[in-house]
């Protein structure tokens, strides 16, 4: 993963965030390199949702 | 020649009716500025991705979609009525436009689009205006409006949840154990968008019912790696498939037409294999939801007006106003017979989507909220004007009727409201005489200035 990706991955296993959050988060990035690193962290198995639309990484087991 | 997307843009700029931006926009900042526009806004520089312009809220307003449609703001159910009764058949040329620049193979790249960020609640930027066209081997060809949510440079969700016949396509094809190929054409007439939001019956080409609009033949260009065809002036299309894993990846929320964030749905994957697009693209982004609201009023609108014809009722005027998202609201003035306030009524309320009607006398403008509150003051009495039809069919992002509470898969009902505002039976006319003014014709106020 980019270093990028491993920041947004990051972001989501600490809390959960709609997607505008992580891009305010991250908004000195260019929407371009922001997008290729979402499109990584989509790649995740650990990726998911909360009951609020909201992204979220689980922390890996153990 | 039928008119393209950047004739629309000319029509509205020749009406003072579009704003150009000169300064580099972030993609992330699009929808928010055009949301604070009073026109439609053309963004000539995307920060970021030279060579892009985007172009957005072409038909937000009543005023802008008459402007498209070429007519008067009253008649655009009548106008579009007019072209799906005489449809044209596409033609197929050999090249257009929309394939000036092709990328395939490892070139393929969503990110390359400056695809725009539009709320905050969203659950990725979006592609909302597209027009999707797919196939299937016994019922022919299909296009309708979906919305794409941005996953991966070569990957989008796409909202297939509503029943619809691309649904059907899809749910056939995931039965063979299939991909469901489809193209989608960003970036074309207002016209076609309108024929691609209509529920055409299965057997009706849409392209044929945009030509119907045009009153000239929608040219098509064959897809460079599905076989699909696409109007040749459109700015951008994507080709690729529709994964065959059934309802099972997260999709949205997204800012809905309802004016509210929806839910996160489970939705189908759509891989792009190919992008095609101008040399110099325009990427249309349709602002919500005031533009989806629009693009719905014209055929809400007629299916009011097929109706009343239906039941015998003489229209005179109808509307659907914004406030009901041009969708779950209709207003209606009738020439009215004794007893036809109900039967409009009961007609309107026929109309699956239509949750609230009104029918007021054609004394009535209904166009000013004023002259329609006066008409439902003085001519209504609730306990005999007011019908209430429990149990209908609703939908689901109408919060009020509580569709969370019904569990997966559960459909919601809803009741249905109908104001009839007609002058009441037994009432003679006069007693709704209104004020005239003496000497209003001999006198004039600009004389005394």
């Amino acid at each position: 993963m980019s270093p990028l990706a491993e920041r947004l991955a990051a972001d989501l296993r600490a809390c959960p965030r709609h997607f505008a959050e992580l891009v305010e988060a991250h908004s000195a990035v260019g929407w371009r390199d922001f997008l290729r690193a979402w499109g990584e962290v989509r790649g995740l198995a650990a990726l998911g949702r909360d009951e609020q639309g909201r992204y979220v990484v689980a922390a890996p087991e153990g | 020649m039928k008119a393209g997307f950047r004739d629309a843009l000319r029509v509205l700029e020749d009406a003072g009716e579009l704003r150009r931006v000169k300064k580099a926009v972030d993609p992330r900042h699009l929808s928010a500025l055009a949301a604070q526009a009073r026109e439609a806004t053309f963004f000539e520089a995307i920060g970021g991705y030279p060579g892009w312009r985007v172009a957005g809220a072409l038909v937000s307003t009543r005023k802008r979609l008459a402007h498209a449609m070429g007519c008067a703001e009253a008649d655009i159910a009548r106008r579009f009525e007019e072209g799906i009764r005489r449809p044209v058949d596409p033609t197929l040329v050999s090249d257009g436009p929309c394939q000036e620049v092709v990328w395939q193979g490892d070139d393929v790249d969503l990110t390359s689009i400056p695809i725009p960020l539009m709320h905050v609640k969203d659950g990725g930027p979006y592609v909302s205006a597209t027009m999707v066209v797919s196939k299937d081997p016994e019922y022919g060809r299909n296009v309708g409006s979906y919305r794409l949510m941005y996953r991966t440079p070569r990957e989008t969700g796409i909202d297939l949840v509503s029943s619809s016949d691309m649904r059907r396509y899809y749910q056939r094809a995931l039965d063979a154990g299939r991909p469901l190929e489809i193209a989608v054409a960003v970036g074309v007439h207002p016209y076609e968008m309108l024929a691609a939001s209509y529920k055409a019956p299965i057997d009706v080409d849409e392209y044929a019912v945009a030509g119907g609009l045009h009153g000239a033949p929608v040219e098509l260009v064959r897809c460079k790696t599905v076989d699909l065809e696409v109007p040749a002036d459109a700015e951008l299309v994507l080709e690729g498939e529709l994964l065959p894993i059934g309802w099972t990846a997260d999709e949205g929320p997204f800012g809905e037409f309802s004016h509210i964030t929806g839910d996160v749905k489970w939705n189908p994957i759509f891989r792009v294999r190919c992008i095609t697009h101008r040399r110099d693209p325009i990427f249309y982004m349709l602002q919500m939801p005031w533009e989806n609201d629009w693009l719905a009023a014209p055929v809400i609108e007629a299916a009011g007006l097929q109706a009343l014809r239906i039941a015998s009722v003489e229209p005179v005027a109808i509307r659907a106003p914004v406030g009901g998202c041009c969708y779950w609201t209709l207003v209606a003035s009738i020439k009215k017979r004794p007893g036809e306030g109900k039967n409009a009524l009961l007609a309107l309320l026929s109309v699956a989507e239509v949750k609230l009607a009104i029918v007021t006398d054609d004394d009535i403008d209904i166009y000013d909220p004023d002259d329609l509150d006066w008409a439902m003051t003085f001519r209504v009495q609730a306990d005999h004007d007011v019908l209430i039809v429990p149990g209908a069919r609703g939908k689901h992002i109408d919060p009020s009727v509580r569709a969370w509470a019904l569990g997966k898969g559960g459909l919601p009902t809803t009741a249905k409201l109908g104001i009839d505002a007609t002058i009441p039976e037994g009432v003679p006319r006069e007693q709704y005489e209104r004020l005239r003014y003496f000497a209003r014709d001999l006198v004039r106020l600009e004389d005394y200035l």
